[in-house]
Formats: C-alpha cells, sequence, structure tokens
C-alpha cells in the first residue's frame, strides 16, 4: 500500500471539520438568534419602563412644579428615577428652561461605546407631560440607559463562547468514537488487502464489524476473497503443470533432455563436492524402427510407455530416468561406492524388459534395450564426455546384440 | 412617618425670593413704622404661590364653585392673594375680615395675618371641624393649630404643616404636598 499522499485528509478529519462546522453553524445562530431576541424584548420591556418612569416622574412632580419647587422637583426625580436602566431624567417647562435634570452617576464601566449604545437604542427619550386642570405645566423627558442591554449582550456572548468551547471538546470526542467504530474495522480491510496484495494471503478473512453497511462491504470482500483465492489454486496448479510439461516428456512423463541435463550437471557438482562416484546409462529401443515401421506409431508409443514404466520400476527412488527424444532413454544412478551396484542396476533393467507389453492391436510383444554405463569421474569428467562414452558403450553392446540376434533374439510379434 | 402629637412639616422654596428680602424688609419695616400693619410686597408673590398650591391639592367635602379665601387681621404678606388662580378654572375670591370668630363664616379658606397667638387660637379653632383650610402667616413654630403655617427666611418662603391639624379638619390634602413641607422629606 501506497503511503498515504499529505494532501489527502483522513476520514476522522473530514468527519471532525464537517462536525467543526455544523456545531460552530448551530451555536453562532441560536446564540445570534437568542441574543437578538433577548435584545429586542429587554429593549422592549425597557422602553415601557421608560414610559412609567416618565408617567411616575410626572405625578411625582406636579405638586413641586405647581409650588414652583426646583429642589422639591430634583428630589422628586431622584426618588423615582434612581433604579437603573435610566440615563437621564428631565423637567422642563414647556418649551422653556429646564427646572430640573437628573444624570445617571457613571460608574467605571461607562464608556463613549456605551454613549453610543445609549444614543442607538434611545434615539428618542420617553416624555410626558405635567398636565394640572388641562394646563400643561412641565414636560418630563427620561433618557434610557443601554447598561442592561450591553450586560446582557455581554454576558450572552461570554455564555456562548463557553457553550462553543464546550461544544468543540465534546466533537472531538465524538469524532474520536466515531472513528473507533468506523475507521477501524475500514483500517481492518485495507490492512487484509495489503496484506492479500503483497503476501498473497488469501486465507485472511474481514471479521464483522458493528456497522451494517461495513459489515456488507467485508462479506463481500470475504467472497471476492475466496473466489480470488480459488483462481490463485487453479493458476498455481496450472503454472506447475506447465513447468512439469516443460521439462517432462508428455508420453511416458520421463524427464526430458532439459531437465536431464540440469540433473547431469547438478549430479557432478555434488559428486565434484562429495568425492563419491555416479554413473549415467545411456539407452535405446532395439529394432524401435521396425516396431514403428511394422506395427504403426501406436504401437511404437506403447513399446516407448512400456520401457520407461520398466525403467522407473527397475530403478530406486534416488536414481532418476528421462526420455531423451525418439527412443533413446538415460538413467543418472545417484552416489555409490561399488562398482556392483551398477551391474545391479543394469541386470534388474534388462531383467524386467523380459517381461512383455500389450499392443493397441490386442498383441503382446517385448523389447529389448541396448544400454552404455559411464562413471563419473573414470570415464569422464564433463556432461559430454560422459555422455559420448556412454554412446559409445551403448553401441558396441548393441552391434553385439545384433551379431546374436541372428540366432534367435529381437522383437517378436 | 409617624404621626403623633404635633407634627410639623415645612417647605422651602429657594431662590423664589429677590435677593435683597432681607434688607428689603428692613427698609419697609422702618418706612411702615410702628405696629404689625406694615406690607412686605417682596414676598407676596411666593406666598400668593404657596397658598395657591395648597388650596390646589386640597379637597373640599362639598366642592361647588368658586372659593372664598378671607384675609383676617393684618396680613403682611397676603399682597397678591387676589391673583390666585385654579388649574381647572375655578376663582377664589378674596374677602377682608375682621380677626374675630363670628367673622368667618362662609369663609373655605381663612388666611390669618399678623394677630395675636390668642387671637389665632380663637381663630383657628372656631374654623377647626368647619371645613375651613387655615393658613397662618405669622407663626412660624406652628404652635396655633393651624393646618399650615408660612415660615420666612431671609431668601427664601417655605410653609410647614401641622398634620394633626391637617386630620381634624375634615379637608383632604394631597399626601404628594407633604413632602414639599420643611422636614416632610
Amino acid at each position: 500500500m501506497a503511503a498515504p499522499r499529505q494532501s489527502l485528509p483522513t476520514l476522522r478529519q473530514l468527519l471532525a471539520g464537517v462536525h467543526m462546522r455544523l456545531i460552530l453553524f448551530t451555536v453562532t445562530l441560536a446564540t445570534a438568534s437568542l441574543l437578538l431576541s433577548g435584545m429586542i424584548v429587554i429593549r422592549n420591556y425597557a422602553s415601557r419602563n421608560l414610559q412609567l418612569t416618565a408617567h411616575t416622574v410626572a405625578y411625582t412632580v406636579e405638586p413641586a412644579v405647581v409650588f414652583g419647587d426646583r429642589a422639591a422637583v430634583l428630589e422628586a426625580i431622584v426618588s423615582v428615577a434612581a433604579v437603573g436602566g435610566i440615563d437621564r431624567v428631565e423637567v422642563r417647562e414647556p418649551g422653556g428652561p429646564v427646572l430640573a435634570a437628573w444624570n445617571h452617576p457613571h460608574g467605571d464601566l461607562h464608556s463613549r461605546f456605551e454613549d453610543l449604545a445609549n444614543r442607538l437604542l434611545w434615539a428618542s427619550p420617553a416624555f410626558h407631560p405635567v398636565v394640572r386642570g388641562g394646563r400643561v405645566l412641565a414636560e418630563v423627558r427620561v433618557y434610557g440607559n443601554s447598561e442592561g442591554v450591553l450586560r446582557y449582550a455581554l454576558s450572552g456572548a461570554i455564555i456562548a463562547l463557553s457553550c462553543l468551547g464546550l461544544t468543540v471538546i465534546a466533537t472531538r470526542i465524538l469524532a474520536r468514537r466515531l472513528q473507533r467504530d468506523v475507521i477501524e474495522p475500514l483500517d481492518h480491510v485495507a490492512a487484509i488487502a495489503h496484506a492479500v496484495r503483497t503476501d498473497r494471503a488469501f486465507e485472511k478473512r474481514i471479521p464483522s464489524s458493528g456497522i451494517a453497511e461495513i459489515d456488507r462491504f467485508g462479506q463481500d470482500f470475504n467472497a471476492l476473497l475466496a473466489e480470488l483465492q480459488g483462481w490463485h489454486a487453479g493458476l498455481t496448479s496450472e503454472n506447475a503443470e506447465l513447468a512439469r510439461r516443460a521439462t517432462h516428456d508428455s508420453l511416458t512423463g520421463l524427464g526430458n533432455r532439459a531437465l536431464f541435463e540440469q540433473a547431469l550437471g547438478e549430479a557432478i557438482c555434488a559428486s565434484v563436492r562429495s568425492g563419491v562416484a555416479f554413473a549415467v546409462l545411456y539407452l535405446d529401443i532395439d529394432d524401435f524402427k521396425a516396431i514403428n515401421d511394422r506395427h504403426g506409431h501406436d504401437s511404437g508409443d506403447a513399446a516407448l510407455i512400456a520401457v520407461a514404466e520398466r525403467l522407473r520400476s527397475s530403478i530406486r527412488q534416488v536414481d532418476s530416468a528421462f526420455r531423451l527424444g525418439g527412443d533413446e532413454f538415460a538413467v543418472v544412478l545417484a552416489p555409490f561406492h561399488n562398482r556392483a551396484h551398477v551391474e545391479g542396476v543394469v541386470a534388474r533393467i534388462h531383467l524386467a524388459m523380459e517381461r512383455s507389453f500389450r499392443l493397441p492391436s490386442g498383441l503382446f510383444a517385448r523389447s529389448t534395450v541396448s544400454l552404455g554405463v559411464a562413471v563419473y569421474p573414470d570415464d569422464g569428467i564433463s556432461p559430454s564426455d560422459l555422455l559420448r562414452r556412454a554412446d559409445a558403450e551403448m553401441y558396441q553392446m548393441k552391434r553385439h546384440a545384433r551379431y546374436e540376434g541372428e540366432t534367435g533374439h529381437g522383437a517378436d510379434a | 412617618m409617624a404621626l403623633h402629637g404635633l407634627m410639623i412639616l415645612t417647605a422651602a422654596l429657594a431662590g423664589e425670593v429677590p435677593a435683597p428680602a432681607g434688607a428689603a424688609e428692613l427698609v419697609s419695616a422702618a418706612a411702615e413704622g410702628v405696629g404689625g400693619g406694615a406690607r412686605d410686597e417682596s414676598y407676596a408673590p411666593a406666598t400668593a404661590r404657596i397658598v395657591g398650591g395648597i388650596i390646589e391639592y386640597t379637597r373640599w367635602p362639598a366642592q361647588a364653585g368658586p372659593l372664598t379665601l378671607c384675609a383676617a387681621g393684618p396680613t403682611r404678606r397676603g399682597g397678591r392673594l387676589d391673583a390666585v388662580r385654579l388649574a381647572d378654572g375655578r376663582a377664589v375670591h378674596r374677602r377682608e375680615v375682621g380677626p374675630v370668630p363670628s367673622a368667618i363664616g362662609g369663609c373655605q379658606v381663612l388666611y390669618i395675618g399678623d394677630v395675636q397667638p390668642l387671637v389665632l387660637r380663637q381663630l383657628v379653632a372656631a374654623a377647626r371641624g368647619n371645613g375651613v383650610l387655615t393658613i397662618a402667616e405669622a407663626d412660624p413654630a406652628c404652635r396655633s393649630q393651624a393646618m399650615f403655617c408660612m415660615v420666612y427666611e431671609p431668601r427664601a418662603v417655605s410653609f410647614r404643616m401641622n398634620l394633626d391639624a391637617i386630620a381634624r379638619s375634615g379637608l383632604r390634602v394631597d399626601p404628594r404636598v407633604l413632602r414639599l413641607a420643611e422636614g416632610g422629606r
């Protein structure tokens, strides 16, 4: 599996990002709407409060205005107005000078910002006339204070920020949990896919996970793996069969010339290392051409199969027989310490050839073979030397056999 | 506010009096010569305003028509009392009466001028229980059982009120006026 590129985000990052955006959007929306509606409600209440204050001030200052007592007017204002939410109260004669005015004693928190907010929130003061007997004696103007609204906005913002912090932490935790529940099964799938690709571990399977989609995916993946495993096994066996065919004779099942040369080379190497002699037998079927000509190629093939089968049964497990082509066979005998062993094998081969075999025509036949032996290292140290020697010995033996054959030996049908 | 015995309240009307009030008072007193008949016009507007206010916030049991304000005895600072107008348009008629109890019949407001304390008490006693609003000009300590007493200071005119007397008078005085009386705040 290639290392994940830096530019690609992980699923967890994606999830966390989506969550974060969602949370930010939600909290911002909720906060903004709550703050706004809260501020509107508070402002409405404050506005009503201003009206009420103006009304109360008008009622309270009325006698003081009638008596013309400015100090009493101021005292009446103070007794009503010092409740908060009010920035300034003034009582003035209709269209005339100010009789008395009271200003909110601003604390340390007062700022130009608050002044601005005051002007924005309370563009016009609450107004109420002081009426006595249908005559307007004075006018009361009450200017609002934005302190309450600002405090609400500030505390709302602080609460919103805290909520945001909490939800961000919660989002992290959720994302981690989601990762554990979703990404771990996926990681498992990825790890198995990786193992299958690199190690050909087709026998691995994905365990079931707690999520329906991933479970379905895992089951399909497992089914796919099973199919792959089947295909892989088929391919492997076909490959092995092909490889075997490349080095074996299809008719007799013996190794072919290529395998023989390889085996001979290896035997020489082994003998060089161990210092123990080994032998190569070279043989062909006597009068094979005559068999082919007289009884047909089917019979020739039957003869080849019979000879190969007898050859195989005459040698030990550690020896190996080959068909070099046509009616020529070879045997590489495993290292031996006693030359008599070779004679024994040769005798067994000849004995085995005595048994008759069945031709496709239904007749029984017997074949003899001519055989030459070359011993390494006595008869040569290179493969070609050994072969040439064995070949020469075989021809010598064949000539001898032909000479004897005129007196009765040979293939009989 | 605890009401027991004589509760006296006074109102101070700052800045209502022209600046050289004290001097003018002395000068005019010297000019007018002897006795209580000397008039002091510099306090007259403030006096009229306070008396008007008190009448304004007083309710009589039978509220009808114009009010009669009787000025009893020599009133030194009541020169503008005829100019009193009520907000609802009712007129206030001024009538000069002698400082004797028999003379105050038909008065709704009794403004008592500078008379002997004994005479003052007699007049107040005669008015009590008859629905008469009593205002004493020359009793700053308000010991005469008058409902309201004018208080003159060099630069200010204010008033006191006798809550006991008001309670027994049978008249209703707007409680907001209490705040304006001296000591009522």
